[in-house]
């Protein structure tokens, strides 16, 4: 949605940096949002957890959230950071969004049913975007 | 046609029916303009239901 194509989902999907630093400031953060598994709600997730490139499926008590290791063909986060750009999203928060053009192909990857069926909606937006330029 | 081919601005929707007004429309505004959007539904669907209890 940030990238301008009309759908919207119920997550949020981050992928994040896993080395241990980072790790652990995530942890803080993560508690300070009530984060548990959304299939098991007794149990929260811990370093070993975010150190892996697995996805955590959260929930918070801001709603979903999915804390990815890898997308696509093991995609992580230092692969992915040259094809994000920094973005405004309100009162002053900017963070790290990927571009369409690298999501398009991360959804060509995996190619779920539910990736599939927005695919020709974010294909276009990508064509007007770049028609823009 | 390819992933490569313009629109012309009277094409209301893409050969596989995507509807392009409203991409045209979701680019005009800025990421945090969306977000609000968003927000804005998220805002009606609560305020909808508060007026249902209350009635």
């Amino acid at each position: 949605m940030l990238e301008g194509v009309p759908v919207n989902t119920f997550d949020l999907d981050v992928v994040h940096s896993r080395e241990p630093g980072n790790i652990d400031r995530l942890l803080v953060a993560l508690e300070s949002l009530d984060a548990t598994y959304r299939m098991s709600p007794e149990l929260k997730p811990a370093a070993s957890h975010l150190a892996c490139s697995g996805h955590q499926l959260l929930i918070t008590r801001w709603g979903p959230l999915d804390i990815l290791g890898s997308i696509g063909r093991s995609r992580r986060y230092h692969d992915l950071l040259p094809h994000a750009s920094e973005v405004e999203v309100g009162h002053g928060l900017r963070v790290q969004v990927l571009n369409l053009e690298t999501l398009i192909a991360v959804k060509e990857e995996v190619a779920g049913e539910k990736d599939l069926a927005v695919l020709p909606t974010m294909r276009r937006t990508l064509e007007e975007q770049r028609r823009r330029r | 046609m390819g992933p490569d081919r313009q629109f012309t601005t009277k094409e209301t929707h893409s050969e596989d029916g995507v509807d392009l007004t409203l991409i045209r429309w979701m680019l005009s505004l800025t990421p945090a303009e969306r977000l609000d959007l968003l927000q804005g539904f998220v805002d009606s669907v609560l305020e909808i239901r508060a007026r249902n209890r209350e009635a």
